[in-house]
């Protein structure tokens, strides 16, 4: 093989390994750290600290009412709560839009019974880096973050059972 | 050459194999004297890094806090019949510096007779002013927002300052009492 054609071949592995590692998303920051602790106002009048819940498996969803997927994804979501919160597992549905009235309204229409929570002043989701929405943060029962996950797709709720199955198995 | 090169690779397979058997006999003599010696480093290390983390909290605190400049604020509560507290906002010469929502279970605390520390900070010596808010449910189930005002004369030395709720029989209503230690 001569000289051009062992630098091409470099060149061709080097763009190859440069668009697999750009392809493949990139791990949060905040997994394996402690989440950060929070209190919101809940949509039940109440306020709700995220600490109170250690010793629970917690996935924390930051949604809007203006976000389609969002609205597509709470429905399953109910269902895997309603599923496995007697096994020490909740879901906290935080709220991002600057009014209340429409989550509110939003949250019956869709039959949520998981606590929902209002961070009008973006405070928590800023505490969380939220970038897009929906953001699922699922934390463990020692209040470690373990899983992080961007946007929803048809398929993702299988992934996040079997996440929130795993994490329900593990001692404390 | 190749023969020569075969009979030297076939030697270094040998010697790495028998000295993989000797590691292995070596490992099966000794394996419980060194399990439980490192059991107890372990432990030993375990206790260490709990005792590093303790005086690297009191460190912390000294250093960001020092005690000639440092200014506490603890909310407490006295029966807290006629007020069921919802949020405190603390600002300190015109500036919020605590805002805290309180949970059923942090007011159930309170109740008890629990304190909660709400704001830790630093404050050169003099006059500065501080006000409190206080929402929460009053008589009635109706909403309720009251403030309380002081100014707090800062010495050399840690401040501490208590904001008590206590209730106020003959008015039926709180009263927020204001205790500097």
């Amino acid at each position: 093989m001569n000289y051009s054609h062992r630098l091409f071949a470099n060149v061709l592995l080097a763009l190859l390994l440069l668009a697999v590692s750009t392809a493949l998303p990139a791990a949060s920051p905040m997994i394996g750290r402690t989440a950060d602790d929070f209190a919101l106002k809940g949509m039940d009048g109440a306020n709700h600290r995220l600490s109170e819940l250690r010793g629970q498996v917690v996935m924390v969803n930051f949604w809007a009412t203006w976000c389609g997927p969002c609205r597509e994804e709470m429905p399953p979501m109910n269902a895997l709560y309603q599923r496995y919160k007697s096994l020490g597992f909740t879901v906290l549905g935080v709220n991002i839009d600057d009014a209340q009235a429409g989550a509110e309204k939003m949250a019956k229409k869709l039959g949520v019974s998981y606590p929902i929570l209002f961070d009008t002043d973006k405070k928590v989701s800023k505490q969380y880096k939220v970038s897009g929405m929906p953001t699922t943060v699922i934390i463990d029962r020692n209040g470690k973050v373990r899983h992080v996950h961007f946007g929803y797709k048809k398929g993702y709720m299988d992934n996040y059972q079997k996440e929130v199955r795993s994490l329900l198995a593990e001692r404390g | 050459m190749k023969a020569f090169l075969r009979s030297i690779l076939f030697f270094l397979v040998v010697l790495s194999v028998s000295t993989g058997f000797a590691a292995d006999e070596v490992t099966v003599e000794q394996p419980q004297a060194t399990a439980s010696a490192l059991d107890g480093e372990v432990q030993t290390l375990k206790q260490d890094v709990l005792d590093l983390n303790k005086e690297l909290f009191i460190l912390e605190e000294e250093l960001l806090f020092p005690s000639n400049t440092q200014v506490a604020i603890f909310i407490s509560m006295d029966v807290g019949e006629f007020f069921n507290l919802d949020s405190v906002q603390i600002k300190l010469n015109d500036k919020m510096v605590a805002n805290y929502l309180y949970t059923p279970r942090e007011v159930k605390a309170l109740h008890r007779g629990g304190t909660h520390r709400i704001y830790m900070g630093n404050l050169p010596a003099g006059e500065h002013e501080l006000i409190a808010f206080f929402t929460g449910t009053g008589p009635n189930e109706r909403d309720f927002k009251r403030g309380t005002e002081m100014i707090v004369k800062k010495d050399i030395g840690p401040k501490m300052v208590e904001l008590k709720i206590s209730d106020r029989k003959t008015k039926h209503q709180a009263d927020f009492v204001v205790k500097e230690w």
